[in-house]
């Protein structure tokens, strides 16, 4: 049986069990007894929700026990690593109705709970070959090994479960068809320009009536459209897999029980296919080279005819280039956003300067060339009533407005067509001739609007500090003669 | 000796007068004396001075004056102005450190000369008068005269109130010249060639002939505030109290009703009923700190004398109160008498003092003046 384990006691009877930093009773390794195999289940189901086993799969043994009066129960023994591992396993064990048990080598005792929060210790330990010996408050039990439980196996004999949200899943899914309906569905995503690799990957024969390995096509789709998922869901001989971790697959409309992501126990190079209904899993140990879906493109050969006609000589190609026009336009011009106004207009321009609102001036942009000057405005170009309009049919490049470019070519072909650099803005007036302006020659208008106003320095001058009052400082001055008192007392008498 | 009146009261006027108005150097020349000073009373008007300069000193006079007192004009120096400032002109020379050595006698006649001087002088007649002569002399204990010592690699030398020549001063990293200046107040100069505390006696009986000054410089070290004649006559007056009023409230208050205490309570032991000028100032000064107008600072500790201004004005400004002649509201005078009668000098004021004292002084403040409040 065991007892408790009490605040500040250091001496424990368990062979292999000490307390850690925060005094509890921890063995090197940790035990958690089931009562059956879907408990098993359970508790790996549970834990790889939100843990990953892969620190703990270097440690894991699973074994099926048998105590000596015939009960068989399984055993999760990992490496307790610390108290916080142990406390969260010994949660999941309470969910699912398993006990938490903590030792190094064969006795175990039963670990912590809420009663004794440091732990229990045996207080009489069982004197046994049994590899495992069990403490609990409620029983002492020894078990053999019946047999051990390998997790891969295991977790290759669940059968998925039906979920059909797996179907609606983005993401990569694995074609398996079967040999005669291989090249077929391969044409078929190849003309549907899917993309995609394929191999054929062969299994033994499944009876002794077959005399040859069954082959399958196996097809990796990265992206399958969303029109032939009904295809490849209900079209017989097409199984359609979910990847499920690196290695592992699951059929489309199954899940797992356990999150396999969690469970690093498959060969990424390999490809283990879990099929649902109770099919056995499809495994390749070494998936072979995959091919692009467009390497199996069918093809035909030319039957008819020389193998080649060969040319006897070349010539130049015959020129026939044309000249651009610019021929005034029915359709209703728009968005002009720049203007030339001539130099006779100019003074006109000075005088609408005034009458300007401070969002077009802010905005308009001007450059003075011998032809006049040439105004753009993002904004629109319409409150400025004067010059001649231009729109931009292409960055940098401007056509009269109400006008268009024969032959009707793309405005980037005829921008491209007159071959002026970026820097450049082109500026075609009616008559077809170009010009052209230095983007960087145009200054915002509200920078060159003005005439520098002239001004007059004018000097401050100092203010007299008047109400600040100077030092009365006393200088040292000659006395002289000094008056003697009569003389001085008899001029006053006098006076 | 220089006998030209009018070139003594253009020298006396830019030297001295000038200067202590509108600050500067001051350059007191030669003695003038008693006879040429109360000849310079004659003048009675302004020097041929520029009339830059005179604008100049009229409106630092004005700007004076007005800090206390609403007025545009104050006139050229009257005759007894002049009078004083010949005297304060002989008072300074007589400080000269020129006569240290050999003229001690010299300096004694100066400072008689000066003494004599300022007797001839008479109290203001009105408290125009007195705030003209304030706008001259309000700055007279601001005087100062700055020493310099010059000291160089091999000697050392002190120019007192006089510019070291350049010629000491060249070359000051090679000679590794040292100049060092000290200002020194009118009553700390040294040497001296008289009696320091005759210096003193005259410029408190000068003080006296400015009673505003005197009054605005109560809080002064020395000469120590006590009520000459003019001063009590000046706040006897209603004007005159409320500009001594306005004077006083730009002086620390604590320093004020200590220098006020001192003075009221030697002035009581010596008359009684000339002091009770003094009495009704030291009540208003109660009235208005039980008002909330002033009072002394938060934090210090008052002195005795402070304790004693307060409760004798406290004591006065109760008499005032119940006093036939009080305009004050029944509300307003059961409020301050609830103060006032917490300060009064029977409470407090008085209790510090020698029981002889105190026997004295209760007997004095409770004998009541014959003309309290008298108007002039």
């Amino acid at each position: 049986m065991v007892e408790r384990i009490a605040l500040h006691q250091t001496r424990l009877h368990t062979p292999g069990l000490s307390l850690d930093s925060k005094g509890v009773a921890l063995g090197a390794k940790g035990l958690i007894l089931l009562p059956s195999i879907d408990r098993l289940v359970m508790l790996l189901a549970a834990y790889t929700r939100e843990h990953s086993l892969e620190h703990i799969v270097p440690s894991l043994a699973m074994n099926l026990l048998k105590s000596k009066l015939g009960t068989r129960e399984i055993t999760f023994e990992f490496a307790a690593e610390s108290s916080d591992r142990m406390d969260r396993m010994a949660e999941i064990a309470r969910l699912v109705g398993g006990i938490a048990f903590t030792g190094t080598s064969r006795h175990f005792v039963q670990y912590r709970d809420s009663t004794a929060p440091f732990g229990y210790d045996a207080s009489h330990l069982v004197s046994t070959e049994a590899p495992y010996a069990l403490y609990h408050e409620r029983f002492s039990q020894t078990y053999d090994i019946e047999r051990r439980i390998d997790l891969r196996t295991l977790l290759l004999r669940l059968m998925p479960r039906v979920d059909p949200s797996t179907k609606l899943e983005p993401g990569t899914r694995f074609l398996v068809t079967e040999q005669g309906l291989g090249p077929a569905a391969v044409q078929y995503l190849v003309r549907s320009r899917v993309e995609g690799d394929v191999c054929v990957a062969e299994w033994p024969e499944e009876s002794a009536l077959d005399d040859s390995p069954v082959r399958r096509w196996v097809m990796r789709i990265p992206q399958l459209p969303e029109r032939m998922r009904q295809l490849v869901h209900t079209t017989p001989g097409i199984t359609c897999f979910v990847p499920a971790s690196p290695g592992v697959v699951v059929e489309s409309g199954y899940r797992h029980p356990v999150e396999l992501r969690a469970c690093p126990v498959f060969d990424p190079a390999a490809l283990v296919f879990l099929r649902g209904g109770g099919g056995d899993p499809w495994v390749i140990d070494r998936v072979a080279p995959m091919a692009p879906l467009s390497t199996f493109a069918r093809f035909e050969m030319r039957t008819k005819g020389e193998d080649a006609a060969v040319a006897v000589r070349t010539t130049q190609a015959a020129i026939t280039q044309v000249p651009v026009r610019v021929v005034p336009s029915n359709a209703r011009w728009r968005d002009a956003t720049a203007t030339l106004i001539a130099p006779e207009e100019l003074p006109l321009f000075r005088r609408l300067a005034y009458a300007l609102p401070r969002a077009v001036v802010a905005k308009a942009r001007i450059a003075m060339t011998t032809r006049g000057a040439f105004v753009r405005s993002e904004a629109g170009i319409e409150s400025m009533p004067l010059g001649s309009f231009f729109v931009e049919i292409h960055p940098n490049f401007y056509l009269p407005a109400g006008y268009r470019v024969t032959p009707a070519l793309a405005p980037d072909v005829v921008a491209r067509a007159f071959g002026a650099p970026p820097s450049q803005v082109v500026f075609v007036g009616t008559d077809g001739q170009a010009w052209t302006v230095e983007e960087r020659a145009f200054s915002t208008l509200e920078s060159v609007l003005l005439e520098a106003p002239s001004w007059e320095p004018l000097a401050a001058q100092a203010i007299e500090q008047s109400l600040s009052e100077a030092l009365i400082e006393l200088k040292v001055v000659a006395v002289g003669p000094v008056p003697k008192l009569v003389d001085d007392a008899a001029t006053k008498a006098g006076g | 000796m220089e006998t030209d009146v009018d070139a003594i009261a253009l020298r006396l006027f830019q030297g001295v007068m000038a200067p202590l108005v509108l600050g500067g150097s001051l350059r007191p020349g030669r003695a003038i004396g008693t006879a040429t000073a109360r000849a310079l009373g004659s003048v009675a008007s302004m020097p041929p001075v520029d009339p830059e300069t005179i604008a100049r000193v009229q409106r630092a006079r004005v700007r004076r004056a007005r800090l206390l007192v609403p007025i545009d004009d104050l006139g050229p120096p009257s005759a007894a102005e002049w009078v004083l400032a010949g005297a304060l002109h002989d008072l300074l020379q007589s400080m000269n450190p020129q006569l240290a050595t050999f003229r001690r006698g010299a300096a004694g006649r100066l400072v008689a000369l000066a003494r004599r001087t300022v007797d001839s002088v008479g109290a203001p007649r009105s408290v125009r008068e007195t705030v003209s002569r304030h706008a001259w002399f309000a700055r007279l204990l601001e005087v100062t005269r700055t020493d310099t010592t010059v000291s160089w690699w091999s000697e050392r030398r002190v120019f007192l109130g006089v510019d070291p020549p350049p010629r000491l001063q060249a070359w000051p990293g090679l000679r590794r010249v040292r100049v060092t200046r000290s200002s020194r107040r009118l009553l700390e100069l040294a040497p001296l060639a008289i009696d320091r505390e005759l210096a003193v006696d005259v410029l408190g009986r000068f003080l006296a002939r400015t009673p505003l000054t005197d009054l605005a410089t109560c809080t002064r070290t020395e000469p120590a505030f006590t009520w000459a004649s003019a001063t009590l006559a000046l706040v006897a007056t209603r004007a005159g109290r409320t500009i001594g009023m306005r004077a006083l409230a730009r002086l620390p208050d604590g320093e004020v009703d200590a220098a006020l205490g001192r003075a009221t309570r030697d002035a009581l032991v010596k008359n009684r009923h000339a002091a009770s000028p003094a009495l009704e100032l030291l009540a208003e000064r109660a009235i208005a700190e039980a008002l909330g107008h002033g009072g002394m600072a938060a934090g210090t500790p008052p002195t005795e004398e402070a304790t004693f201004a307060r409760g004798v004005g406290a004591a006065a400004a109760l008499r005032i109160l119940e006093g036939p002649e009080s305009g004050w509201s029944a509300d307003d005078r059961r409020k301050l008498r609830g103060i006032l009668a917490t300060w009064s000098v029977t409470n407090t004021g008085v209790a510090a003092l020698a029981n002889d004292e105190r026997r004295r002084l209760l007997r004095i403040l409770e004998t009541r003046p014959e003309t309290d409040g008298r108007e002039r």
